[in-house]
């Protein structure tokens, strides 16, 4: 067998080092701008889908840029025109499921009373479990709720299990999803808070 | 030729090896992520099994693994940057997993194994087949598991409607990864029965 010096084992795995971490550099600056597109149209879509918008990827960007305006500068508020010809008010929501981030945007009526839509999404929970909050009908049951109960306090939509807390009314809560527990509550922790800032 | 067939059946690297079981849990919900993901692998592998043998001789014996992980890192790292700039939702659905391929047994297992000592084509050729082993039964699992557990192939319905009007519901069980393992274990245990291995 051959013999290697110390020395040769140092450079060789420097220059391949060098070698490997400037080409993965100009492949990741390559393939960035491609990435951050497909980033900007996820957004857009899921905020056009909490507002009742079904559109296809490819067109999201372009539906949206004709369809909302940003409310802030960081891109946590937009004014919508709704599926329905209104105008509602999109916010971003950020949570903890059981594994990883939960985030979503839900669509409020203009006076921020009213859940007009929302859409979730989430980055690693179970499938078919945690994973059915990004489900049609799980997103269709926050539709039409209110954020203020009957005295007019806040106490916005609750994920509760079906049949805990009879104190709150129909209109303020919706199902939690069976087995899914901690990503239900992360869910009811993202909406507590939502309310329309005052910019 | 024959000879390359070996990874396809009687030295498949899942069902004879058993590695890279833990990706072929996750990734086989449905058909899309699983051949997107079997051709990731065959292309991580084919690749480092060239470049290894390629550069064999070069490569001091006390730092080899360090040269192949180096070598497998930055194929895996450029797979994953365009599967997120060409296949976003797929990207997305595969997650963790692809950066884990860095970890799949059967690469470096196969670098060990062959592309130290064999020439560059055949070692090209090795890793291809090992790739495409790996493929076939994530291929099959995600087919069952999806065809069973959400009535669909590729997305696209081929329950037909009637079917859950009359009662027939998808298996829930199906999409859970313990499931994958059932029919991973059904699967040796058919090829156990028909094809021996000749050691």
């Amino acid at each position: 067998m051959k013999k290697f010096t110390n020395t040769y084992m140092f450079v060789y795995i420097t220059v391949l080092v060098t070698v490997i971490a400037v080409v993965l550099t100009l492949v990741s600056t390559g393939l960035k701008p491609r990435r951050d597109r497909n980033k900007q149209a996820e957004k857009c879509q899921q905020i056009l889908r909490a507002a009742g918008h079904d559109i296809d990827r490819s067109k999201a960007v372009d539906a949206f840029s004709n369809l909302a305006v940003p409310l802030t500068d960081d891109g946590t508020q937009y004014r919508v025109i709704c599926a329905d010809g209104t105008n509602g008010v999109a916010i971003r929501l950020d949570g903890k499921g059981l594994w990883g981030p939960i985030w979503g945007y839900a669509v409020l009526s203009e006076d921020g009373t009213t859940v007009k839509g929302v859409a979730f999404d989430h980055k690693s929970e179970t499938p078919g479990l945690g994973a059915k909050i990004t489900e049609e009908s799980f997103m269709k049951s926050f539709e039409g709720k209110k954020l203020y109960n009957k005295d007019g306090k806040y106490v916005s939509v609750r994920v509760l299990k079906p049949g805990t807390s009879s104190e709150i009314a129909a209109e303020n809560r919706v199902d939690a999803i069976s087995g899914a527990t901690i990503t239900s509550r992360g869910v009811d922790e993202m909406m507590q808070k939502l309310v329309i800032s005052n910019e | 030729m024959k000879k390359y067939l070996g990874p396809l059946s009687k030295d498949n690297p899942i069902l004879v090896q058993t590695l890279g079981v833990c990706s072929a849990l996750a990734v086989t919900a449905q058909l899309k992520p699983a051949v997107v993901m079997a051709l990731s692998v065959t292309v991580v592998c084919a690749c480092s099994n060239l470049i290894i043998s390629l550069i064999r001789n070069t490569i001091p014996p006390r730092i080899r693994i360090i040269v192949q992980l180096l070598v497998v890192s930055f194929f895996v790292i450029v797979v994953d940057q365009v599967l997120q700039a060409m296949l976003y939702d797929v990207s997305k659905i595969l997650s963790v997993f692809v950066g884990l391929i860095i970890t799949n047994c059967i690469i470096m297992g196969r670098l060990e194994a062959f592309a130290l000592s064999h020439k560059p084509l055949p070692s090209l050729m090795d890793g291809v087949m090992n790739g495409l082993g790996y493929g076939l039964v994530l291929v099959v699992v995600a087919f069952f598991r999806e065809l069973l557990g959400s009535g669909t192939l590729w997305n696209y319905p081929v329950i037909p409607q009637s079917w859950y009007a009359a009662g027939y519901l998808n298996n829930g069980l199906m999409i859970l990864p313990p499931m994958a393992l059932i029919l991973i274990g059904v699967i040796i245990w058919i090829k156990n029965g028909t094809i021996k291995r000749q050691l």
